[in-house]
């Protein structure tokens, strides 16, 4: 997993706003970040570094889908 | 290619007239279609629609965007910016943290001095004209930014929202734009839509300036996955000349882990900005690539150059003589305030960036060189081949470094300075132009076309359509070690996914209908880079053909413009090298 874990999210949505590609969103019960498309991270660690109480766990590998022949 | 589709016009290419008809007649045979299906977790009915109404439109808001509302407001216009991502934190602006500034009191050369050595480096493809007025007013965008606080921290959104908030400009953020509108032969607004609202969202403006950056075929290794030519095929699409597709930024990514953007920029990415003095360089990346195609594998990363001294194969990407030392370490360029920053941590295999111990190719594969690809200007003044459109930074084809990379920092401080420029001259414009509603017939065809991934009851995740486009283009032997007869291969793949898989796309959500809009651009993006290195039959720069590896001065010093024919295929033209120059000093003459 790239984005790996947010814990201890104060709801500012900071992480969310810096997210080039869409990858964390407000979870609408918890009024907290949840990672909703981690398929879609690339690695940048905007989210980490925008997040003012050091949230989130980012790792650098990517688990890449395997090819197949329709999808 | 289909007749019927090579003359399909662009909206049934993208709203397909009973796209899922063929997954019905699947069904028909018994098959199981349940990866096909579409299961909308929104309702299309309910999604709200809103028009809003400005002067200047900035779409994007990285460096160039930032610059382009400032100046366009301070000129007297009305601006309003949107944005894909967040006010300096989306495209590269975020990840670039060296600004180019020329300050004759502390340079050892003049400015004719340092456009003649990039146009040397640039082996003429650079832009005269561009270079120049980089040069020319790259400090006093500097000294802008450093009162705004750019350079007090490694996150830009505080800096950036500090004019944009003391000028009131409105700002929306996290919305999509898919379509630039034309009325009456000039741009009249464009389209998109917001994730967060929920809303289709259009915006009627009497100039739109697109600060969208360049983009790739979303690969690994390198922070442009939000970057997929949005700005350049909208305006294709609506008839504006493209040019620039045949170069190639050539950064490798890591061995391991290779799609870790951060990792292999070292801790560069956490690091405050500084500006860069001049260092004219030519700095290829695809030499890499040429390297481990004759070798057979990777590359093995040593410092100080970007390839093992040691493992150097014959021939490959020309580099001009003046320009082969390789002496520079990994550091800043002298002249700028970075020579006083501490060093980076792990810097003994290489360069940030540049990847560390075994390397891997393609980290930025489908991004031609900054500021060479994107919209074809008509004059130095950002101004595109339709009426009311603008473009500046990575979306602007403005040749400012040619096609090649040549100056460190300027990548930052030209789409400062372009924005700047196209944001007065957009604004300038604007005053003389009426309002303009746009039809409503117009306004419903659009909707239906942003929408219609939404719609469609079966059809093709983005993601799989994406991940065979990069099985297309990325590797070695199709993008960077070019070859006729496996370059023509690569297009009818990538005609087959243009002709029947875009139009088949679909989206349950609105983060999978940006993705679809996205898939689609950069379709569009591989057939003309796949079209313009077919045609450009020479290397030069980062354009490498293993076919025809010489310069060929004779047939070749002319840029590749595109753009769409009356039949809607693509079309591709030369344009004299410098062009835009010879047009300002027969104006310059005259005004004289």
């Amino acid at each position: 997993m790239p984005i790996k874990s947010i814990k201890g999210c104060i709801g500012c949505e900071e992480c969310i706003k810096s997210c080039p590609t869409d990858v964390i969103r407000l979870n609408p019960d918890s009024k907290k970040a949840e990672i909703l498309y981690p398929e879609d991270c690339q690695i940048c660690h905007l989210c980490r570094m925008y997040c003012p109480v050091d949230a989130i766990t980012i790792t650098p590998d990517k688990s890449i889908p395997v090819i197949v022949s329709w999808g | 290619m289909t007749t019927e589709s090579k003359n399909m016009s662009r909206r049934k290419f993208i709203t397909l007239a009973g796209a899922g008809a063929g997954f019905a007649a699947m069904a028909g045979f018994g098959m199981n279609l349940d990866w096909a299906l579409n299961k909308p977790e929104i309702d299309t009915d309910a999604l709200g629609i809103n028009k809003i109404s400005t002067d200047v439109l900035v779409v994007g808001s990285g460096m160039a965007g930032l610059f382009a509302a400032v100046k366009a407001h301070d000129a007297g216009a009305n601006v309003m910016m949107v944005s894909k991502g967040r006010l300096g934190a989306s495209g590269q602006t975020p990840f670039a943290k060296g600004i180019f500034a020329y300050d004759k009191d502390k340079e050892e050369i003049s400015i004719d001095e340092f456009v003649a050595k990039v146009s040397r480096s640039a082996l003429g493809t650079n832009n005269q004209a561009y270079t120049r007025q980089l040069a020319e007013h790259s400090l006093a965008r500097v000294n802008e930014l450093r009162e705004w606080g750019f350079f007090e921290s490694s996150l830009y959104n505080k800096s950036f929202s500090k004019p944009i908030e003391e000028r009131n400009i409105p700002l929306q953020e996290r919305v999509t734009i898919t379509h630039l509108i034309k009325e009456d032969e000039r741009v009249v607004g464009a389209a998109g839509f917001s994730i967060d609202e929920q809303k289709v969202l259009f915006y009627e403006a009497k100039s739109v300036i697109l600060c969208t950056g360049a983009g790739g075929f979303k690969p690994n290794g390198f922070p442009i996955c939000d970057l997929t030519h949005d700005g350049t095929i909208m305006a294709y699409d609506i008839g504006a000349k493209v040019t620039g597709k045949e170069w190639n930024d050539g950064h490798p990514s890591r061995g391991e882990n290779p799609a870790a953007c951060y990792d292999g920029w070292g801790d560069m990415f956490e690091q405050k900005p500084g500006t860069t003095g001049i260092e004219v360089r030519h700095d290829l990346g695809v030499d890499m690539n040429y390297m481990a195609y004759m070798n057979g594998g990777a590359a093995q990363m040593g410092p100080p150059g970007m390839g093992n001294q040691d493992n150097k194969v014959k021939g490959g990407p020309f580099t001009p003589e003046e320009f082969t030392k390789r002496d520079r370490g990994d550091g800043p360029p002298p002249g700028g305030e970075n020579r006083k920053r501490p060093p980076r941590k792990e810097r003994e295999d290489g360069p940030p960036g540049m990847g560390r111990g075994t390397v891997v190719g393609g980290s930025s594969a489908g991004m031609s060189i900054h500021k060479a690809e994107g919209l074809v200007p008509i004059n130095d003044k950002c101004e595109s081949t339709i009426k009311g459109l603008y473009a500046a930074g990575d979306a602007l084809g403005s040749y400012m470094a040619g096609g090649i990379y040549t100056q460190i920092g300027s990548s930052l401080s030209g789409s400062a300075v372009q924005g700047a420029i196209a944001g007065e001259t957009a604004a300038n414009y604007s005053k003389n132009v009426k309002s303009h509603s746009i039809s409503t017939s117009k306004l419903n065809s659009i909707e239906e076309e942003i929408l219609a991934p939404l719609k469609r009851e079966a059809g093709y995740s983005p993601a799989w359509v994406t991940q065979t486009l990069q099985s297309i283009m990325i590797p070695n032997f199709i993008i960077y070690i070019k070859k006729e007869n496996l370059m023509r291969a690569a297009l009818a793949y990538v005609e087959e996914l243009r002709d029947h898989h875009v139009p088949h796309l679909r989206a349950s959500n609105l983060h999978e209908l940006r993705l679809a809009h996205e898939t689609k651009n950069m379709v569009i993006s591989a057939e003309m880079k796949l079209r313009a290195s077919l045609m450009r039959k020479e290397s030069r720069c980062s354009h490498y053909r293993l076919d025809y590896p010489e310069m060929d001065n004779e047939n070749w010093q002319a840029w590749i413009n595109i753009f769409r024919g009356k039949d809607g295929t693509m079309q591709l033209e030369k344009q004299p090298f410098d062009t835009v120059n010879q047009i300002n000093s027969v104006r310059n003459k005259e005004t004289v």
